[in-house]
């Protein structure tokens, strides 16, 4: 009994078993790990047209497809088309890769749903109704971290010759999907390999958005795929730098994909050429470069004290020291504390300007110029300044320039190394521009150099005695000498004023000087008081009073002025461009990005160009500026439809004309005025 | 051996992972590994025979497309021509691949391989010291002890068996030419396959 009931049960199990194993097999082998949908943009493409297929896919958890280029290992996705006679297909577009590092070897991945894109192209003469059978086998590895699979799968879809129309939601997909894509980036890259290093240089505008950069070589050849990669940004290039391939040839012209975060990717084409090491980064830095930029700075800090805006503070300062007849220690506590003053200030603006470059900004030394309310502020603290020489006022305590004792030198420095940066940038350009590609520690020693050059003369006149025993002796000629350094912080004020209309406009700098008038009055007053005794917080309250309510003026007065300068070119929509070219108007349209350097430079140098604009003017052109930079998917169907796969793009449209004039990539401003004035002649 | 090479795989320990890139045309590194019966195999006691290394990982489907026949007609016509094959297994324990000694001898009686020896690398030193990146990836040595060719199986990298008919086979060509005294004509290609699968 019991032997047979086991043998039924044993029996009941097996069949069991094999049940499973007969509808588990079947399933088994057809166990994908990467699930793909054929979309097609639009299932009723028009004859003649071009219809974009999307291959969308999504990786099973914890698996990984390829890019084109799979890294150390791998195998590109290969595509084998069924197409009705007259069809034909474009190779696949692959989606920016993500990297995956695995024991060592570089493998350029998709862990997450991506889609390739595929252009089909459907023959012109075909009547509508027409059904267009597609059938796509696909070949492709999928790989865990542990194992791989080469998989095959056969996609099939049917096409009808139609209108092309669209539905919402399948644009909203493909827009999405082109976003993955890396755009061209429209201008040429260099590389080169030597010494074990693969440098590559990239054209990228200083102040264009950049996140987490990476590049993706498509050959092999010239970079190491596992070496981790160092990026530097100098002015207008992107550098990067990794280890070379051990193995092979670099190549003619090395194709790549170079992502920059979220994403987002850019295509590019390097060839071979000279490329310097980056003055910064991990490997290419050196000490020399370091010391160099610190001597430079050193300098450059040193030249600083005959600029207007330093030499009053520090020829009052010095006359000060000789004036009260320190003793040795003395004069050399106050030299060290106006040194330290000065140091501390260069480093803090250093540290500041560091701080905002790793977090992405773009920024330079006085950088605290390029805020309208910060030139203000230097403005109506230079006319402070100027006043004090002229003699309307005197400061009193907390002690400042021509004042002794320790506090009084450091904020003596302090202020003198605050208000030098509006002097230090064109002498300081090179030196301060290396330091910040520096490692942080470098660079700051560069700040500290600027400043110690700065503090220089005083530190000597404050250990030597000999040059303290030279200052001229104290007498009533001081005063005079005092109203006469009034004059080069006058003109360090106007060249305030100056920097102030620019940046903000007529409105901010007529703003600026009003506050400057007020703070006069009041230091007038102040100075008033001063002279009968009294005591002049009443005036200072004023001073302050007038230098905040400045500071939250410009910056509404500054943002209209900004507002109406950008209102020039009006945004390129595809209803307002068919509004204008209804109306009969001639159009220039130009398609720009951040981050496109011929971009740029086309602006720069012609289309913004006064005689341009005058020629533009006189045409009644209408100028629309399509902006690329965040790669709207509207206008980058637009752009390739003019078989332009990215920017620059400019378009002239002739009124009447059926199709827009596509000019060279390359403008310049003959170019334009010739088209506008043809318009006109 | 008289003069004792240093052992570069203890070098590439310290170094860290596929760091040991070996040069086309400069003598190889020398390595020791036991094979699947338990001896010591040491690259130099080929020397003044042609060797051929092949990195291998049973289950990856690269490797089982030229074990379908291609792999062993290639081992045979090198065996013919009195050429050293060492067939090495870089896979780390627990990992895809990982062969016992035991494995191993059954695996290579399984698919009627014919290597001279099945060497056990599951540190993956002498896989990292000749940066093996792939299985299968190959690797050409001359009686002279350089390295003559490194690189792919051939030039069809797909994982489909029906492609080993109209590809190149790059060992062949390389033992050939060497055998005829030529220079081997394609001393590098891009190996293709699965990621040697290395401990970490």
């Amino acid at each position: 009994m019991y032997d047979r009931s086991m043998s039924v049960r044993q029996a009941a199990l097996f069949l069991l078993t094999m049940l499973a194993a007969l509808i588990g097999s079947p399933l088994a082998a057809q166990e994908r790990h990467l699930a793909i949908e054929i979309v097609p943009e639009t299932t009723r493409p028009a004859a003649g047209s071009r219809v974009t297929l999307a291959l969308a896919s999504t990786p099973a958890p914890e698996w990984h497809a390829y890019w084109i280029n799979g890294g150390d290992a791998g195998v590109p996705t290969t595509a084998n088309w069924t197409l009705p006679a007259g069809v034909t297909a474009g190779p696949l577009r692959y989606p920016v890769p993500e990297r995956l590092l695995v024991s060592g070897l570089m493998n350029y991945v998709y862990e997450r749903p991506f889609a390739h894109l595929v252009d089909l192209t459907v023959p012109a003469g075909l009547t509508a109704g027409t059904r267009l059978p597609i059938t796509l086998k696909l070949d492709y590895l999928v790989c865990t971290r542990e194992i791989c699979v080469p998989e095959k799968q056969t996609l099939t879809t049917e096409l009808t010759v139609g209108d092309g129309a669209v539905d919402a939601a399948t644009q909203a997909r493909f827009d999405a999907w082109r976003r993955a894509m890396p755009r061209p980036l429209g201008a040429e890259a260099r590389y080169a390999v030597a010494d074990g290093r693969f440098r590559l240089s990239v054209p990228f505008p200083a102040g264009a958005e950049l996140g987490e950069a990476y590049f993706y070589p498509l050959a092999g050849g010239a970079a190491d795929f596992a070496a981790p990669q160092s990026v530097t940004r100098e002015g207008d290039a992107l550098l990067i730098e990794t280890k070379a391939a051990a193995l092979g040839q670099p190549p003619a012209r090395l194709d790549g994909v170079l992502a920059v975060g979220e994403g987002r990717g850019f295509s590019l084409v390097a060839t071979p050429g000279p490329v310097a090491a980056a003055t910064g980064g991990a490997a290419g830095w050196g000490w020399g470069a370091a010391l160099a930029a610190f001597g430079g700075a050193l300098l450059g800090g040193l030249l600083l004290n005959v600029m207007p805006c330093v030499f009053p503070i520090l020829s009052l300062k010095a006359l000060s020291l000789a004036r009260s007849g320190a003793d040795a220690g003395g004069a050399r506590r106050e030299a060290l504390a106006y040194t330290a003053g000065v140091v501390a200030v260069c480093v803090a603006l250093g540290a500041v300007i560091l701080g905002l470059r790793a977090g992405g900004a773009s920024t330079g030394w006085a950088f605290q110029l390029t805020d309208p309310r910060m030139v203000l502020l230097l403005l109506l603290l230079a006319v402070g300044i100027a006043l004090n020489l002229s003699g309307l006022f005197e400061l009193p305590t907390p002690r400042f320039a021509g004042e002794s004792g320790a506090s009084g030198a450091f904020a003596t420095g302090a202020l003198a190394a605050f208000v030098a940066t509006p002097c230090s940038g064109p002498f300081m350009a090179g030196a301060l521009g290396a330091a910040l590609v520096l490692p942080a520690a470098a660079a700051l020693a560069v700040f500290a150099g600027l400043g110690l050059g700065l503090a220089l003369p005083f530190l000597l006149i404050g250990f030597v005695p000999a040059l303290r025993r030279a200052l001229p002796r104290p007498g009533p000629w001081m005063r005079t000498f005092r109203h006469v350094l009034s004059v080069p912080m006058w003109l360090t004020a106007v060249g305030l004023a100056w920097l102030l209309g620019r940046m903000a406009g007529v409105n901010a700098m007529t703003l600026g000087l009003i506050a400057a008038l007020g703070a006069g009055l009041a230091l007038w007053w102040l100075g008033a008081r001063q002279g009968r005794g009294r005591g002049g917080g009443v005036a200072w309250a004023a001073v302050a009073l007038v230098a905040v309510a400045g500071t939250f003026g410009v910056p509404r007065v500054g943002a209209k002025a900004e507002a109406l300068a950008e209102a020039r070119d009006e945004a390129f929509t595809e209803p307002r461009l068919a509004a204008l070219r209804a109306g009969g108007r001639p159009v220039f349209a130009y398609f720009t990005a951040d981050w496109c350097l011929t971009c740029k430079v086309n602006e720069a140098g012609a289309i913004d160009r006064a005689a341009v604009r005058t020629a533009f003017d006189a045409a009644k052109v209408a100028v629309l500026v399509g902006d690329w930079t965040n790669g709207d998917p509207a206008l980058g169907r637009f752009i390739e439809r003019h078989n332009r796969a990215g920017v620059p793009l400019y378009l002239w449209y002739e009124p009447g004309a059926s199709a827009p004039r596509v000019l060279p990539q390359v403008l310049t401003p003959s170019m334009l005025t010739a088209l506008a004035d043809q318009r006109r002649g | 051996m008289r003069h004792l090479i240093p052992l570069f795989a203890a070098a590439v320990l310290a170094a860290g992972p596929a760091t040991g890139q070996q040069a086309t045309n400069a003598p190889a590194g020398n390595f020791r590994l036991t094979d699947m019966t338990g001896k010591a195999v040491q690259l130099s006691d080929y020397k003044g025979r042609t060797v051929v290394l092949e990195w291998n990982n049973p289950e990856c489907p690269f490797v089982k497309k030229h074990y379908a026949g291609n792999m062993q007609r290639t081992q045979a016509a090198a065996k013919r021509d009195g050429v050293v094959w060492l067939t090495i297994n870089s896979g780390a324990p627990g990992k895809q691949g990982h062969l016992t000694p035991e494995g191993a001898r059954a695996y290579v009686s399984g698919v009627k391989a014919q290597p001279a020896a099945y060497l056990l690398d599951p540190q993956g030193q002498v896989g990292k010291g000749y940066a093996a990146k792939t299985t299968p990836h190959m690797y050409v040595i001359d009686g002279k002890g350089v390295l003559r060719y490194q690189g792919g199986i051939d030039d069809k990298p797909t994982p489909d068996p029906a492609d080993v008919a109209g590809a190149r086979n790059h060992v062949l060509a390389a033992l050939s030419e060497l055998k005829a005294g030529k220079p081997v004509s394609v001393p590098e290609t891009r190996p293709y396959g699965c990621s040697v699968k290395y401990a970490g």
